[in-house]
This record gives C-alpha cells, sequence and structure tokens, in this order.
C-alpha cells in the first residue's frame, strides 16, 4: 500500500469520525431541546426508586425466602435496582426510529447521502442516551443525598459509570435489532416485547441474576441481556476489578457479535430496498 | 377520478403507438451528464388471494413503472420530468439518484453507474423530496446544515461561503435558529433546497419541489432554482404537476407516460402548442355568466358556476373577466392552470395524431 492509499484512508477515517461525533452531538442537541420530556423522565426515575427501594428493603428486612442467596449488603438491592432502572430509561428509542424511516419511506434522503444511515443512527442514538445517563445520574445522586441512604462503595462508581455505558451501547443494539425487523415486519413491536421481556426475565431487570438456580444463572450471565443490565448493576452491590473485568469482557464480545448482526440486517434489508423501491 | 380516467385513457391510446425512441435531442457524449438506455423497472407485489386462505396463495403481479425510457441531457440544462400519477417520473428520479436499481438497461449520471456507485455520487448530486423532510425537525436549521457538512466532508471556510449565500438570496437570516417543525411548509421548502445544494452539487434532482405550497412561496422557490442553476452551471431535473415549474424552471420538457417517453421538446415550444391555456371558473349569484368570446371554451357548468377553458394565445384573461364583469352578478372568480392531466392528454392526443 502506497503511502498516497495510507494518507487518503487516512483522509477518510477522519471525515467518518467526524460525521460521527458531529451525529452524536445532534443526538446531544435533540434530547437537550426535548428538556421538558428530559425532566419528566427523571421525575419518573424517582417515583421507580422510591417504591421499588421500599419494597427491596421490605423484602430484605423481612428475610424472604431467595434473598439471603451471596451476600447482599443491607440496601444493595435498591443499589441495584437504581442502576438498572438509569440504564434502562437512558435507552433511545432506536428501534422506533428505524421503524418510521423504513417504513414511512423516510431512509430515502439518508441514501442520497455518502454517509452510512446505521452509523449515523448509533452515534446519534448514543449522543441521545449520553444527555440522559448525566441526568439521570445527577437525579440518583441527589435522591441519595436527599434520603439518606448509603450510596455504594466509592471505588463501584468508576466501575458502574463504564459498565454503564456500554451497558446502554448494548441496549442500543438490541433495540436496533428489533428495529431493523421493519425492513420485512410490518410492525417491529412484538420483537421489541421479546427483547424487553427477556431483559426483565435473563438481564435482571428487578433482582440480580445471582438469585436464579445454578444452570439459569449461568445462561443469564452470558446472555446479552445480562451484558445490557447485570453487569454494570451487580457493581453497586460488590464492586471488584475481577467482576469490572469479568463484566467487560462480556460486554465487549456482546457489541461485536450484535454489532455484526445489526450490520448483516441492514445490508440485507438495504439490498430489499434498493430493489423494491420500498418495503 | 380525473387521474385515473385520463391514464387509462393514455394507458388505451398508448397501444397504438411505437415503443418510445431515444431522444431525438441527444448530446454528444462529452457534455451530457445523464444518459439512460432502455431503462426499465419491473415491480412485483404479491396479492392476497381471495377468502380465510387467501393469505396462503398470493398471486404475483408485475408493474412496469419504466419501460425503456431513454434520453439524454447536458451539462446546464433545466429539465422537467411530467406526466400523470403511475406515470413512471419518480421511478426514473430514484433509480438517476441511486437509491433504486432497475430491471434493466443503462445509466450514467455525471459518470457514475448510480445503483453501483451510490455513495460517490451523493457527493455530486443534490436530492430535494417535496414530500419528505431531510432536515432534523426538532432542531433549527443551522444545525441540520451544519451536520450535513460534516456528512459531505466539507471545508469549513467553503461550507460557510456558500450557507451566506443561500442565506441571503433565499431570505433565510430569520429562520436559521428556527426549529424546523416550527417552520411554515414554504419556509421549510426553502431550507431543503439550501441542504441539498451546500455541498455544491453540479446536478439537482427536484421530485415536487413546490407541492402544497402557496402561490408566493412556489414563485421565489422557482426563481432561486433557476437563477442559481443558471449562475452556477447546475443542471436541473424536475418533476412536477405544475405547469408554472416547468415554464418558469425548465428549458426543456420530458412527457412520460406508461413508462414511456412520450415527447421531448423545448419549453417553449410546448408552451407555445399545450401550455397557452387557463381555466377560469365564475361564482354568480343570479343567472349564469354567458361568456361568447373567441378563444373560450364552456366546460361543464352548475347552476351558479360556470367554467371556461381560455386560450391565452388568442385572447387574455383580463378580458374574458372584464366580459364576466359587466354582466353583473359576479360574486367569485378563480384563475387556474389546467390539471396536469388535461395538458399531458393533449400533448398525448397530438403526439398521435402526427404519427
Amino acid at each position: 500500500m502506497t503511502s498516497t492509499h495510507l494518507h487518503s484512508r487516512s483522509v477518510e477515517a477522519a471525515h467518518a469520525a467526524s460525521a460521527l461525533l458531529s451525529a452524536f452531538r445532534l443526538g446531544v442537541g435533540q434530547t437537550l431541546a426535548g428538556w421538558p420530556v428530559l425532566v419528566g423522565r427523571c421525575i419518573f426515575y424517582v417515583i421507580l426508586l422510591i417504591v421499588l427501594s421500599a419494597l427491596w428493603d421490605k423484602v430484605a428486612a423481612e428475610r424472604l425466602p431467595g434473598t439471603q442467596a451471596g451476600d447482599l449488603p443491607p440496601g444493595g438491592l435498591a443499589l441495584y435496582i437504581g442502576v438498572t432502572e438509569w440504564i434502562t430509561l437512558a435507552l433511545p428509542a432506536v428501534h422506533l426510529k428505524l421503524e418510521d424511516d423504513i417504513r414511512s419511506g423516510g431512509l430515502e434522503p439518508h441514501l442520497l447521502r455518502p454517509k452510512s444511515y446505521l452509523a449515523q443512527t448509533f452515534s446519534q442514538s448514543l449522543g441521545a442516551a449520553a444527555v440522559r445517563l448525566t441526568a439521570l445520574g445527577v437525579t440518583a445522586l441527589a435522591l441519595l443525598a436527599v434520603t439518606g441512604r448509603e450510596p455504594p462503595a466509592l471505588e463501584a462508581f468508576p466501575y458502574i459509570v463504564v459498565l454503564g455505558v456500554l451497558g446502554v451501547v448494548v441496549g442500543v443494539l438490541l433495540y436496533a435489532l428489533a428495529g431493523l425487523m421493519a425492513f420485512w415486519a410490518r410492525r417491529t413491536l412484538p420483537f421489541q416485547l421479546v427483547i424487553q421481556k427477556l431483559m426483565f426475565l435473563l438481564g435482571g431487570l428487578y433482582a440480580p441474576v445471582t438469585l436464579y438456580p445454578g444452570t439459569l444463572e449461568g445462561v443469564a450471565k452470558a446472555s446479552p441481556f445480562a451484558a445490557h443490565l447485570y453487569w454494570p448493576s451487580a457493581q453497586a452491590i460488590a464492586a471488584s476489578w475481577q467482576g469490572f473485568l469479568t463484566g467487560l469482557a462480556w460486554q465487549g464480545l456482546w457489541i461485536v457479535l450484535l454489532s455484526l448482526a445489526c450490520v448483516r440486517l441492514w445490508r440485507a434489508g438495504l439490498a430489499k430496498v434498493l430493489r423494491e423501491g420500498g418495503v | 377520478m380525473l387521474v385515473g380516467t385520463a391514464s387509462r385513457a393514455f394507458t388505451r391510446l398508448h397501444a397504438c403507438l411505437p415503443p418510445s425512441e431515444p431522444s431525438r435531442r441527444s448530446k454528444s457524449p462529452m457534455s451530457a451528464v445523464i444518459t439512460i438506455a432502455n431503462l426499465r423497472k419491473r415491480y412485483s407485489y404479491a396479492k392476497r388471494g381471495r377468502g380465510l386462505l387467501g393469505g396462503f396463495s398470493p398471486q404475483h403481479v408485475s408493474i412496469d413503472a419504466v419501460d425503456g425510457v431513454s434520453f439524454e441531457v447536458g451539462r446546464g440544462e433545466r429539465v422537467a420530468v411530467i406526466g400523470p400519477n403511475g406515470a413512471g417520473k419518480s421511478t426514473t428520479l430514484k433509480i438517476l439518484s441511486g437509491i433504486l436499481e432497475p430491471t434493466s438497461g443503462e445509466a450514467s449520471v455525471l459518470g457514475l453507474t448510480p445503483w453501483r456507485d451510490r455513495k460517490a455520487l451523493a457527493y455530486k448530486i443534490g436530492v430535494v423530496f417535496g414530500q419528505r423532510s431531510q432536515l432534523w425537525g426538532e432542531l433549527p436549521a443551522r444545525d441540520s446544515f451544519n451536520q450535513l457538512r460534516h456528512i459531505y466532508d466539507q471545508d469549513k471556510a467553503v461550507f460557510e461561503r456558500r450557507l451566506g449565500e443561500m442565506v441571503e438570496r433565499f431570505a433565510l437570516a430569520d429562520l436559521l435558529d428556527q426549529p424546523v417543525h416550527r417552520m411554515s411548509l414554504g419556509q421549510r421548502m426553502r431550507c431543503e433546497i439550501t441542504a441539498s445544494l451546500l455541498h455544491g452539487p453540479g446536478l439537482l434532482f427536484l421530485d415536487e419541489p413546490t407541492i402544497g405550497l402557496d402561490v408566493t412561496a412556489k414563485a421565489a422557490i422557482r426563481d432561486f432554482i433557476r437563477d442559481h442553476a443558471r449562475d452556477h452551471g447546475q443542471t436541473v431535473l424536475l418533476t412536477s404537476h405544475d405547469t408554472r415549474d416547468i415554464e418558469l424552471v425548465c428549458d426543456r420538457v420530458i412527457v412520460v407516460n406508461a413508462g414511456q417517453v412520450v415527447v421531448d421538446q423545448p419549453t417553449g415550444q410546448l408552451r407555445k402548442r399545450f401550455l397557452g391555456r387557463k381555466v377560469v371558473t365564475v361564482l354568480s349569484a343570479g343567472p349564469q355568466i354567458v361568456v361568447d368570446l373567441p378563444g373560450v371554451t364552456r366546460r361543464a357548468s352548475e347552476a351558479h358556476a360556470v367554467v371556461l377553458d381560455v386560450d391565452t394565445r388568442l385572447i387574455r384573461v383580463e378580458q374574458v373577466i372584464t366580459a364576466a364583469l359587466a354582466q353583473g352578478g359576479v360574486e367569485d372568480i378563480t384563475i387556474e392552470d389546467p390539471p396536469m392531466e388535461d395538458v399531458i392528454h393533449d400533448i398525448y392526443a397530438s403526439a398521435l395524431a402526427v404519427r
């Protein structure tokens, strides 16, 4: 490869990165422009945390069956829920945007552009998620301060932030898979519901998957849904370098696999649109 | 109803005609920006059978949306592609812009094959769909323009210069910081056209750019497209149902029907032959108005309304209105262009008579 080729490649890569960064900023701008919705989301987060914390505090206090598994610290489940909901509520509805663009023909203007629609959409979604993560994170810290509840250990915070952000990336990819089904299905709602329920069940939305019996726990931990929710949230209960690295490894694996699946679906769907002129 | 009837009539007429020939106004290969030869696009879809189990035994139906279209467009030409609904205009435009693969045939746009070189072509063309937005609704237009700068890898200084030019010529200064979803349709369309030109394309595709706009907004859009193309040597390919778009923007017209080119000639010629008509509707409180003047034909009328077909080559609209007002009792008068379907029908009937 000649130096001219290398130079042209690096210029191309710089342009691609600049367009992705710009799309990210666009997502940030869009979410900030809809600040009343963001405020509503934060209020909803507070309500959820108050209700679920009360529930889990009662369960822990009365030592109901199942809650003694592992060494859950007092209030640990409430913190766990705080992180799972932080991630869940930060997820943008990327599946709805994809479905809308694909089914309404809104994809056409994007196909007339030289940059990948899929990459641009991901980047924009992550921009939106970044604003939500920040707003919800600040809300959670404020709530901890107001209620006087014991926060996670200080060393857990960087682990939670890194795994939480990557958990959102996994979530965006999972929902994107549902959205991309719009190329073949009239509605993507059934796919979205299945993914949502699996996030609930195998991701450990309301309780750590360590409460599941042996085999089921193993299956859940290895699933993309745990990479989305369980691994970041587990750090709120028991932060450890080893747990962080394990979570990071699972998230890395699933981000690669889900990205490949999204690209594969996108290419197949795009070929269909270019051939048939719509869906 | 009119569209459906006209389309069926054309289809019947078409059966009498030989297949369309390549454009008689062919350009030399050096100057041709668009060359298409024998382009065909066949859509197939499954039609559900009857009854409860109909879904399990669908019938496969095929439609030839574009059926052997050939023409060339030279650098700097402004060409209108017109035809009734379902004639194949938008399909042709989609193929030429690279977002639809033809079933067969060849096309070259700025030296590239659109459906194979879609991304490379994207840097060289601008596209405006009248019924689709390419802007981000919640954000100010400035943010959309800035995003497009990154998507098209534009140098900031060049981008700012182009945007400045558009802002001045299109009076966008007050709109730049306004969220797109709060703009009127006319304001939004000015921004859409600006967005499609910011990367300096040599070729502009416009699909119904004035659809739904009021008279003032239409005039602004037409003036801008024409002047910008003329000043920058830009080639324009436009589809529209509005005869004024064609008259005021384009110097050549290609009429398509049932996927085939029916007529391909300069707008001036077409105007003389087919576009010199107006439809004047006069509403009256009392007895029906009667205007008996040369060049005026009465169309279908109701009790208190008369619809007049005015041949403006023989008589001015002003004379017709004066004659109507002289009879007294006039409550309202509207002046419209004849429906595109009527114009095309005249063109088509004329082509049939010549052959």
